[in-house]
């Protein structure tokens, strides 16, 4: 690989500024996870991953010594090297909810013990939720979830010793190692942006002096600067978080750690046991370590002192110190009155300005649950200039409208930046919501999206949100970091989660992952709706099963996508679901498969290549209009479309084994929108081929919801569908006809669809959209036989698209006034340009 | 009805009517039939025959019942019959009517009311024992007895566990007779039946045993004759000496042991030289305690007294098997099965961690807990070598932790599906039993027999590519083969 050209360090000011935030190397993007950003970014510079590497290698529990034990009994050969038999237990173990794994670092909690609430509360702080079922939760200590900890604010010794008291047995002692030297290293420096001066903060003078003797951090010190100063920690102080419990009646109350003792009281369970009282005892020590020691260094150095403190294994952490910052110009936002939030996101938020000031991280929240709502509180404390960038332009108009609708801000004061909306706000600070692809694109821009650019570049803002951050490889938050000057930055997913195990670089690109929820407790309380998650089987026909044994690989995915009875199967479902008042979802990766469905069925379907206009006016019939409760959507469906009305999703294609797709499929559903008649489900149905790859891949694809605690029930026989009217390929003719149309397609009608570019807007709102508008074609792939008419052209001609139909006939008056309003709506988006 | 009635009714119903008659005389062995082996109905109709001084009508019973039982009333009667407890008296002057068979209905009359010198139930030792013992020794002896044993058989999975008691060479011999272990060389190796046995509840394990024993008390009883003579004597010695021991004496004796009193010393005196015999062997499985071969006395154990009772009380293998034996009653299990398929068992005892390994991946040991999953391939191993599916979740159901027994259902259903499915997964599979022919020199010859073959309509698959076929019979080939070189030369 060739090595990364070196950022320049003689920028202006504004671009050095987002540069420290970026310590990381971006890392290659995997081949196979195909639907997130592709494009070519800089290759990484190698010689900063392997620093990375090591930084991250050298905490590995592995490579602790372990110590040989003898074998307690006949039983423990069975266990090999995890057999930990030998661990005394503590005498009064039945009341601690922990177990700790020492060589691997796994805990094991019983959430069936009284301390439980307590003990999930701070494992979500210093470890990384594995599954989280009914019974017995399992989490994992790494280095990065506990560099999220210290970031948060736990000392090391706090870590220690709580987990002590809730382990049934001893802490083993290099669990206790491990801890101690990775927090050791993490979490020691800060860097501070304060009254817009850059300082390297510490709570251990010794460790500054380290710094300061350096030859290279020394150096960027500021002359004639004291030695170093000291002052008191900072506090949560006044701060208060807007919409939260406390931000009507806390105001007053100056004493920061008052405010969050009572906060842990209503968090705490009611009872109070022994361990508990010591356990309170511990929190209120903390207080008396607050004094911090920092130096003022030369801020056009600030990437040098940041690339230095990760060679050194100090890993700086970054903290925006917002309210003295005099500089930029405050926002008018608020939360609106009415804007009520719920405690994760309280919780979400108050890790985030835990000390007053904005830390950078991930807020993982599933979808559903007030992700936005998350990010625009954040942006409600902070108050300064924001960065919003999200993946495509629809949900671009959705921050934008989801802005307006919680908070006070002035309509003028958030602009869009699109491909076809390049606006600016009129004052002198405001929000910009934009997609990833117009801030990373460098090549062919227009002269409009540059001067938009120069604008975003040209200032400094005070936080930057960054929606659905996991499906956007390092790369691009490199570059969008290092153009775009921000002091903060807050990312928002639902599932940190890929194949290719590239999510920790995020961890240094944005900061640890602060929050991660629930999604049983989240579904149990309400706020995400309950989903009955099934895998139906259905068997391959003979036919079917006999070419798919013959096929290659490749058609062979659409020989099982295609199976009737898969077909049957759904038509069903769709039957049934319709039936009950359900509006339903269905879910196709491939785009012969959906189009053949669709027309077949005669339901509406959106992909890739559906013209903007006809997608919107499909979206709002779905939601709307009674007689359209089906729609058929490929990829493009996955994240970001927001449809609060499904509550019925069938999956018939995928994108093989990934976990994510799932998770982000099912969350199409959760929105608890309909949750209000009382034990409503919503329904997620997985429709797979027996004994073909489909079945290998559905169990992987499920291990992320299982682990959540989603049981996923198998239903081999769906009742009733044999007496369905008019239920598809009943005959062996239908059948054999539909194979032989199969068996013409080419291999490419067998994979996925390619969005590439879809996924960040550009089709949907870009020029494509329009002259696909205009002259109403379709792509779809095809052999330039059929253009002469060849292969089943005349198929086609029996089943008209449900999304023709759609369009234009609006007799019915509900539908003429909405139309008016669409209307309406669209004449002031165009007054807004 | 559990599985250990089935076992001994299999073995009851197979014995001969005078062996029947015989047994009968003891009130113990009657009323422990009457208490273990008969449903409810068959119960009642016994109760209300018993003092009955006439035959009562077979109208008249039939009445007894609603009509649309009548399928329960069939069982009933054709049980009882099959046991001889009732049979039908054909008078020619009056209708067909149905009476208890003399022995039981006297024995249980007696069994019921008192009185008489049968003996039956045991002859407390009239003298204090001076090594007396009190019920936890005998529930720690039965204990370590029994769990020796099914540790002998885990032991022998191939996982390579050893442990617990020795077990005797008698018990050894009476597992391979029964077919749960095999020997091969020095090697012992569970078979199908083991494993399914390791998986029953502890009374219904008992039973089988105790049936296998019946069936082959001589065998075994002179393993331990002529152990310390000579341990390497082939068994074609063995049956030579014949001990006689009578079938009925057994019986009688285990059903006696039923009704005895748990922590009571009883003598010697009553026994039959079979039965004195039989203590010996008893004393191997834990059923019986007794200080030494020469003692006057012994204690029927926990795992006696409660063998001809209702099987609740000890419902597990070993995890119930120590509640039960413990605190009797409120059985606390252990296991908590999550809907991800991971396992998660309170338990320390090796046994139980042995049992769990069968069907499931263990990954981690803690001192009190093991953690692991089942998958798919874990519960494949599982029906492999015999488990069903049904073992498994019955397994898990009974050993279900109480935080479980909160959920209704106990175990999360999309695992209990999930497993019947792993296993109806490797049914669908259909066995043709026949031969394959194959390496045939020439395309001719190959051709022309796989043609004969499909002619005489013994083929089931054949390969021109690999020149092989596959019939169900091969005689008419072989005849086909034989005849044809004569024609050729």
């Amino acid at each position: 690989m060739p090595p990364k050209r070196k950022a320049s360090t003689t920028g202006s000011r504004s671009e050095r500024a987002s540069k420290r935030s970026t310590p990381a190397p971006s890392t290659p993007m995997s081949v196979d996870s195909s639907d997130e950003y592709s494009e070519q970014g800089e290759p990484p510079d190698e010689s900063e991953a392997e620093n990375i590497d090591k930084a991250i290698n050298k905490f590995s529990l592995e490579s602790y010594n372990r110590q040989q034990h003898q074998a307690t009994d006949s039983a423990s050969q069975l266990f090999g090297s995890s057999d930990f038999a030998y661990l005394s237990l503590k005498p009064d173990h039945d009341n601690r909810p922990l177990w700790i794994d020492p060589v691997k670092g796994r805990i094991i909690l019983e959430s069936f013990s009284p301390l439980a609430a307590y003990a999930q509360d701070f494992l979500t702080t210093i470890a990384e939720p594995l599954s989280r079922p009914t019974f017995l939760h399992e989490y994992a200590l790494t280095p990065h979830s506990l560099y999220a900890a210290v970031s948060v604010g736990l000392l090391p010794s706090d870590i220690i010793n709580v987990l002590d008291r809730l382990s049934k047995v001893p802490l083993p002692e290099n669990i206790r190692e491990f801890i101690t030297k990775c927090t050791a290293s993490y979490g020691k420096v800060k860097l501070v942006l304060k009254h817009n001066r850059y300082f390297v903060e510490s709570t251990d003078p010794e460790m500054l002096q380290r710094l300061l003797k350096d030859e290279v951090v020394g150096k960027t010190r500021i002359e004639g600067s004291d030695e170093i100063t000291k002052e008191k920690a900072p506090q949560m102080g006044g701060l208060v978080i807007p919409g939260t419990k406390n931000a009507a009646g806390v105001k007053q109350q100056p004493d920061q750690a008052q405010a969050q003792r009572t906060d842990q009281d209503a968090e705490g369970p009611a009872k109070e046991d022994d361990i508990f009282l010591t356990l309170r005892e511990e929190d209120d020590d903390e207080d008396e370590t607050d004094q911090v020691h920092s130096f003022e260094i030369v801020s056009d150095d600030v990437e040098v002192v940041q690339k230095r403190c990760l060679e050194l294994e100090f890993p700086m952490l970054e903290e925006y110190d917002f309210r003295n910052d005099e500089v930029n110009p405050n926002l008018e936002i608020d939360l609106k009155p009415s804007a009520q939030i719920r405690h994760y996101q309280e919780k979400s938020l108050s890790k985030m300005f835990g000390n007053g000031r904005a830390k950078s991280g991930i807020i993982v929240l599933p979808c559903g649950a007030g992700k936005t709502l998350v990010g625009i509180t954040a942006a409600c404390t902070i108050k300064k200039g924001i960065v919003v960038l999200c993946t495509s332009s629809m949900s671009v108009v959705q921050w934008r409208n989801e802005f307006i609708k919680w908070s006070n801000i002035n309509p003028d004061d958030i602009a869009i930046f699109t491909s076809d909306h390049k606006e600016k706000f009129s004052r002198s600070t405001g929000i910009i919501v934009s997609t990833y692809s117009m801030v990373t694109q460098t090549k062919g821009r227009s002269h409009d999206s540059q001067k938009m650019m120069d604008f975003l570049q040209g200032r400094e803002w005070g936080l930057m949100i960054l929606d659905e951050v996991h499906v956007v490889p390092a790369s691009i938050f490199r570059k969008v970091t290092h153009s775009i000057a921000t002091h903060s930055k807050l990312g928002l997913t639902a599932t940190l989660l890929r194949e290719d195990d590239k999510i920790r670089d995020l961890n240094f690109l944005i900061g640890p992952k602060l929050y991660e929820a629930n999604w049983m407790e989240l579904a149990e309380q309400g706020h995400i709706a309950k989903v009955q998650c099934a895998e139906v089987w259905c068997p391959m026909t003979t036919e079917f099963y006999q070419e798919y044994l013959r096929e290659s690989s490749r058609k062979r995915s659409l020989l099982y996508i295609m199976n009737p009875r898969k077909f049957q199967a759904c038509q069903f479902l769709i039957d049934y679901h319709e039936k009950r008042g359900d509006k339903v979802i269905v879910f196709s990766d491939n785009v012969y498969a959906l189009e053949k469905y669709a027309l077949k069925l005669h339901k509406a379907y959106i992909y890739g290549g559906t013209p903007q206009a006809e997608r919107l006016r499909i979206l709002e019939n779905f939601q709307h209009n009674d007689l359209v409760n089906t729609v058929f959507l490929s990829k493009i469906g996955d994240t970001s479309l927001d449809l609060p009305e499904a509550t019925c999703l069938i999956q018939i294609s995928s994108h093989y084994g990934s976990r994510r797709q799932e998770a982000q499929r099912l969350g199409r559903i959760l929105r608890a929108k309909r949750r209000n008649d009382e034990g409503f489900n919503a329904f997620f149905y997985s429709l797979v081929s027996k004994d073909t790859q489909e079945m290998y891949y559905s169990s992987k694809r499920q291990a992320f919801l299982v682990d959540q605690g989603y049981a996923f029930k198998v239903i081999t026989h769906l009742q009733g569908i044999e007496n369905l009217p008019n239920l598809a390929y009943a005959s062996p003719q239908e059948r054999t006809e539909l194979l032989q149309e199969v068996m013409l397609q080419n291999e490419t009608s067998a994979d996925v669809e390619k969005i590439d570019g879809d996924l960040f807007g550009e089709r949907s709102g870009g020029p494509g959209s329009k002259r696909f508008a205009k002259k109403g074609a379709r792509r779809t792939a095809g052999m330039l036989s059929d253009l002469s008419g060849g292969q089943d052209m005349a198929y086609i001609e029996y089943n008209k698209s449900r999304n023709k139909e759609l369009k234009g006939k609006s007799q019915n008056p509900f539908m003429k006034k909405m139309f008016r309003d669409q209307a309406k709506r669209r004449a002031q988006n165009t007054n807004l340009d | 009805m559990s599985t250990s009635s089935l076992r001994s009714f299999e073995y009851l119903e197979s014995l001969p009517g005078t062996v029947f008659k015989r047994l009968y005389r003891q009130p113990s062995t009657a009323l422990a039939i009457f208490r273990r082996m008969l449903p409810h109905l068959a119960k009642s109709f016994v109760m209300a025959l018993l003092y009955h001084s006439h035959p009562l009508p077979v109208a008249d019973l039939e009445q007894w019942v609603r009509p649309d039982s009548r399928r329960e009333r069939d069982q009933a009667l054709s049980l009882l019959e099959r046991l001889h407890i009732l049979s039908i008296v054909l008078n020619p002057n009056s209708p067909r009517a149905y009476a208890l068979t003399n022995p039981f209905k006297q024995s249980l009359r007696l069994a019921l009311t008192g009185g008489g010198d049968h003996q039956s139930f045991g002859v407390p030792c009239d003298t204090p024992d001076k090594h007396s013992v009190d019920v936890d020794f005998l529930d720690d002896f039965a204990r370590a007895q029994w769990e020796g044993i099914l540790h002998y058989m885990v032991g022998s999975t191939g996982i390579g566990m050893q442990g617990g008691e020795e077990v005797s060479q008698g018990v050894k011999k009476l597992l391979e007779l029964g077919g749960l272990v095999e020997i091969k060389g020095r090697r012992v190796e569970i078979t199908q039946a083991g494993f399914s046995f390791l998986l029953q509840e502890i009374n219904a394990q008992v039973w089988t045993l105790l049936i296998f024993y019946l069936e082959n008390a001589e065998s075994v009883s002179d393993m331990r004759r002529f152990r310390t003579l000579d341990p390497f004597r082939s068994q074609a010695n063995i049956s030579v000496c014949q001990l006689n021991m009578d079938p009925v004496d057994v019986l009688s004796f285990l059903f006696m042991l039923g009704s005895l009193e748990l922590g009571q010393d009883y003598s010697l005196t009553t026994l039959t030289p079979t039965q004195v015999k039989m203590l010996d062997d008893l004393r191997d499985f834990g059923i019986v305690y007794q200080r030494k071969s020469s003692s006057r006395r012994f204690y029927p154990t926990r795992l006696a007294t409660t063998l001809t009772s209702d099987a609740g009380a000890l419902r597990t293998v070993s995890a119930g098997f120590d509640n039960a034996l413990r605190a009797g009653g409120d059985s606390k299990g252990f296991i908590v099965i999550e809907t991800n398929y991971r396992i998660y068992a309170y338990t320390s005892s090796p046994l139980q961690i042995a049992v769990l390994a069968l069907f499931s991946r263990l990954s981690t040991r803690y001192p009190n807990m093991v953690a692991g999953r089942i998958s798919r391939e874990s519960i494949r191993r599982a029906i492999q070598t015999g488990i069903t599916s049904d073992q498994i979740i019955s397994y898990l159901g009974t050993h279900a932790h109480p935080q479980m027994r909160k959920n209704v259902p106990v175990l999360p259903p999309t695992v209990v599906d999930q497993i019947r499915l792993w296993q109806i997964e490797g049914e669908r599979m259909k066995a043709t039993g026949g031969f394959l022919f194959k390496d045939f020199v020439t395309a001719e010859e190959y051709d022309n027999l796989a043609n004969y073959a499909d002619e005489v309509g013994v083929l089931v698959w054949r390969s021109d590519k690999r020149r092989m076929f596959f019939v169900t019979r091969h005689e008419q080939i072989a005849a086909y083969l034989r005849n044809r070189p004569k024609k050729l030369t």
